[in-house]
């Protein structure tokens, strides 16, 4: 008996394409292996080997029994995994085993066909889990693989690998205009028409709608995007620049709470002015846009709150692209009402009581002066020895005391709740804001580039003259940090990320830098080119011709239009290009005085010379005798004689003067 | 003769009135092209495209990608749904381009015998520039393998027809199709190039050939004819004689065309005669003529043919064969008919 390996088949008949099938499944499918469990990835390389090895004669193609077994297995194994073959996830580990299994099915070119169309399909199914620029690129490149295999299947022979990887190119390339206007004017729907489009929630990233000391220096390390601002206008400076985005009352003795339930109130809306810009936000699965203080207009999807605070109805779980306007400096002066002030000036009984003990000998010597309280706290954090860091020592007991009194060392969030506790107890309505400050000037593509970990937290307390008023005890230990964003107060900490740092990076960890800025610049305009279309642009984009993007009638318009102009364009560069066809100017010349001749039956017949020919039609036509021997000794003289330029030109002229004169 | 066309609109079933259906459906589609003698230009106003089953497809499969694209609002599975629209709409114009503007001449059917079927070939020819893959020929139920032709350059494009009955046969139409690049549209184009199909009988080989000696009666002395006129054994040139056997001297002298006449003064003439042949069936006569002559092309004697109402002959070379086994193809059946 021989064994598994050294047995040969015989090896199935040559099917062209089935190479370059073998290569672009895995490239197709490559992108889902760090989306998919590990065994939908298993599943499919086990196939691929399995179809090698058929391809190379050591082994066969499955029995049908065999087949209707893996294809059970392959439904109950995506089954157990999600409970479902439908969705996002669960459709697409169903799609790449079936890919899968199509390949052990192969027998024909049809079957080969019908694997490179699901391999399109796994192309698309990329989408549901990454939309960056890389992605776009690298399906580019598996669309590219498979169109090429698609090329070789109908190919007729084996083609020279240049020639269908040129042939693909070129087809992909001259499906770029359809694309591109499809893609403008096709009518876009606002959500989605079943189902909930993201079925899958994954971790809320960013901010958290809970606060407690320690949550945002933790994501000092995440130097991933969070925010990208484009101005329309002057930008305005970095201390001013407060994008605000939860706030936070309710105070339970360790942390702060978001609030929830709060009442929409209207905007007052943009004035000349007021700083008018555009926020692309990543995907944060949660309600929240961080807008910048303070909102007076907001886009037009999303609510104001009357905290401040802008919410959008749908939790955001794909990138978001909204404008906004704010006025830095002017918070609305709305009326605080006595619920309200209650519950700005709560505090559990057995809260911070050393804390409360210092507030009060600041209304003590204070009186009814809360500016004067305000600025005892600043002084209070400017003077004693507080250190802004980034590594604070854990708090024992009440965290506020111990903060206030003990360690007197910590990151944003200390300092913000603190404050706000501090004016609680000093009868000053106080709340916590969480959001984002600082951020990275992009030159290159003129941007501001917020990360998660330019997350920072700070204080608002209601003043009778002025309403809720922004106090950023950060400002008054680590200005730097507010003027100059996170490096300007970390540039020259050993412990910090080596993104924030300005020194004393190896070249290694420079160049990756450089290359995630390059990334974040790619990204920031594939987003605000491509991902940000939406119905709302394509709206703008119809109305600047004067069309309804919502009238089905001015689609069509478009639709029509746009392609007709792209196949006129088409047509005309045809026509340019058109070769010449292929006879000489001598025959056009003749072809031309046999067509005007047919009307009287004198067209010249195939096997007639031109002097035979020239005398049959003036014995017909006498009249045309003389233009007629003409025509025939210049054509003659065209076609036979040895001439020099010089002399053929005349000809030439002869020739069609001879024919413009044997008019009939 | 229009009612003796093609055998499948003979039955009555279903599949025939479709063929038949059909048939007239292609006929009124091609109502406006003539027939293309020997050579064809597949011209614009010629040239036919539609989707293949592949084609619908991928229809439907784009379909859904665009519906999940609309359902999740995804940016970039629009762009990838539309790109494969734009690529598959160019493969219209594609395809359509990888047939536009080819020539196409037949070449000449090589006569064969009953049973064996004729192969039909054509030379396409590329001048636009651009090599043209995966052609395919088909004409009736046959269809050949892909060809192709590189960029100013031409090929040969052959399929093997129906094997057919004794007789003379005009072309099927003939069907030039392809589905290059992405197999999603088929182009084709109808030609009725034109050429004789001759298909002689099988040959049987019977107990005895006649020998030289035995056909010597009484016929066989007038043979020779008029052309004795000139001495030597030299006759005028006949279209048809071998090149072989002009006779050069004769020629340099009176600037005529003169062949030496073997039918004179060598051995006297084998006649294969219809009426030698045992057998009422008139295909097993032709058949068995049919041997006799390519024994008697083979021994290279001259040798003459007779059949009911025509005589060939005698001579020699390929020629005479040729006239010979045109004669027993066409015998009791004038004319061509449509293979």
């Amino acid at each position: 008996m021989m064994g598994l390996l050294t047995r040969t088949w015989a090896r199935p008949p040559e099917l062209l394409g089935l190479w370059l099938l073998l290569a672009a499944v895995p490239v197709a499918a490559l992108p889902h292996a760090w989306e998919q469990p590990p065994w939908v990835f298993a599943v499919l390389m086990a196939a691929w080997l399995w179809r090698l090895l058929i391809h190379l004669g050591n082994a066969r193609l499955p029995a049908r029994w065999l087949m209707v077994l893996l294809v059970l297995g392959g439904v109950a194994l995506t089954l157990a995994e999600y409970r479902t073959v439908f969705g996002q996830q669960a459709g697409t580990a169903l799609l790449l085993v079936m890919l899968a299994l199509k390949l052990l099915e192969i027998r024909t070119q049809r079957d080969i066909v019908v694997s490179l169309f699901l391999a399109y399909f796994v192309i698309i199914t990329t989408y549901f889990f990454n939309q960056s620029i890389l992605i776009a690129g690298y399906s580019l490149l598996s669309a590219w693989l498979i169109t090429a295999a698609l090329i070789q299947v109908h190919g007729g022979r084996v083609l020279p690998f240049a020639r269908l990887a040129r042939a693909s190119g070129l087809m992909m390339l001259h499906a770029l205009p359809i694309m591109l206007i499809l893609f403008l004017v096709f009518p876009r729907i606002p959500g989605p028409i079943w189902g909930s489009p993201h079925d899958t929630p994954t971790g809320q990233t960013g901010l958290s709608d809970r606060l407690e000391p320690g949550d945002i220096a933790q994501l000092l390390e995440n130097e991933a995007t969070a925010l990208r601002v484009r101005f329309d206008g002057p930008v305005p400076a970095s201390s001013q620049q407060y994008w605000r985005a939860l706030v936070m009352t309710d105070f339970d003795g360790r942390g702060w709470r978001v609030d929830r339930g709060r009442p929409e109130v209207p905007t007052d809306g943009a004035a000349p002015g007021d700083v008018a810009y555009t926020a692309t936000l990543e995907p944060t699965r949660a309600r929240y846009l961080p807008v910048l203080d303070f909102p007076v207009g907001i886009p037009g999807q999303a609510r104001l709150l009357d905290n401040l605070q802008v919410v959008t109805p749908r939790r955001i779980d794909s990138r978001m692209q909204y404008s906004g306007h704010a006025r830095l400096d002017a918070p609305p002066a709305w009326p605080l009402s006595a619920e309200e002030r209650a519950r700005a000036l709560a505090l559990p009984a057995d809260a911070a009581p050393r804390a409360r003990l210092q507030a009060g000998l600041w209304r003590a010597a204070h009186g009814s002066d809360d500016h004067a309280i305000v600025r005892e706290a600043l002084r209070l954090f400017a003077q004693e020895p507080f250190r802004y860091t980034l590594r604070p020592p854990l708090l024992r007991g009440d965290r506020t005391d111990a903060f206030l009194f003990e360690s007197r060392a910590g990151y944003c969030e200390h300092y913000a709740s603190t404050l706000a506790v501090l004016m609680r107890a000093a009868g000053i309505p106080a709340r916590v804001i969480t959001g984002y400050q600082g951020g990275q000037w992009m030159e290159a593509g003129d941007y501001l580039r917020l990360r998660q970990a330019d997350a920072h937290a700070w204080t608002e307390v209601w003043l009778e003259d002025r309403g809720w008023t922004r106090v950023d005890p950060t400002a008054a230990i680590a200005p730097e940090r507010i003027e100059t964003g996170l490096s300007g107060w970390f540039g020259e900490d050993a412990d910090a990320p080596a993104f924030l740092r300005r020194s004393g990076l190896p070249w290694t960890v420079q160049w990756r830098l450089r290359l995630s800025d390059w990334h974040d610049l790619m990204t920031f305009r594939w987003e605000s080119m491509v991902l940000a279309f939406d119905p709302e642009r394509q709206r703008e984009l119809f109305a600047r011709f004067g069309l309804d993007a919502t009238d089905w009638r001015s689609v069509l318009i478009a639709l029509g239009g746009s392609l007709g102009g792209l196949a006129l364009l088409a047509g005309l560069l045809a026509l340019l290009r058109r070769p010449r066809d292929g006879r000489d100017p001598a025959q056009r010349a003749l072809d031309r005085l046999s067509r005007r001749m047919r009307r009287h039956q004198l067209a010249r017949e195939p096997h007639e010379t031109v002097a035979a020919y020239a005398a049959r039609v003036s014995a017909a036509r006498p009249d045309l005798a003389h233009p007629l021997a003409d025509f025939a000794r210049a054509y003659t003289h065209l076609r036979y004689a040895e001439l020099d330029t010089q002399q053929r030109e005349d000809f030439q002229r002869q020739l069609w003067r001879a024919l413009g004169e044997a008019k009939t | 003769m229009r009612s003796g066309k093609l055998n499948p609109a003979r039955g009555p079933g279903l599949a025939a009135r479709w063929g038949r259906l059909r048939e007239d459906f292609i006929r009124w589609v091609t109502r406006r092209h003539h027939a293309d003698g020997r050579r064809a230009r597949v011209s614009r106003d010629r040239v036919y495209i539609l989707p293949t089953r592949q084609g619908y497809m991928l229809l439907l499969i784009l379909l859904v990608m665009l519906l999940g694209s609309i359902n999740y609002s995804n940016n970039m599975a629009f762009l990838l749904t539309f790109l494969i629209v734009g690529i598959g709409h160019n493969a219209m114009w594609y395809t359509h381009r990888n047939l536009l503007g080819l020539k196409a001449t037949v070449l000449p059917v090589k006569p064969v015998f009953a049973g064996t079927a004729p192969v039909l070939s054509l030379r396409l020819e590329e001048t636009d520039g651009r090599p043209r893959e995966a052609l395919q020929l088909a004409a009736g139920a046959k269809a050949g393998p892909p060809a192709y032709v590189e960029a100013q350059a031409s090929a040969e494009i052959a399929i093997v027809l129906e094997p057919r009955p004794r007789g003379s046969y005009r072309l099927p139409r003939q069907r030039l199709s392809t589905r290059y690049p992405l197999g999603l549209l088929e182009a084709w184009t109808w030609l009725t190039l034109d050429s004789e199909v001759l298909v002689y009988p099988v040959p049987i080989p019977a107990a005895s050939a006649p020998a030289a000696a035995a056909a010597g009666d009484g016929e066989a002395a007038t043979v020779p004819d008029a052309t004795d006129a000139i001495p030597d054994e030299i006759r005028d040139y006949r279209p048809g004689d071998a090149p072989n056997r002009i006779a050069w001297k004769a020629v340099a002298r009176s600037g005529r065309l003169f062949v030496r006449d073997s039918s004179a003064g060598e051995a006297a003439p084998t006649w294969l005669d219809w009426d030698a042949i045992q057998g009422s069936d008139p295909e097993y006569r032709l058949s068995v003529l049919c041997h006799w002559v390519l024994e008697a092309h083979a021994s290279g004697q001259p040798f003459g043919l007779r059949l009911p109402g025509q005589r060939l002959g005698p001579d020699t070379g390929p020629a005479h064969l040729g006239h010979c086994l045109r004669a027993l193809a066409l015998f009791g059946r004038p004319g061509s008919r449509p293979a």
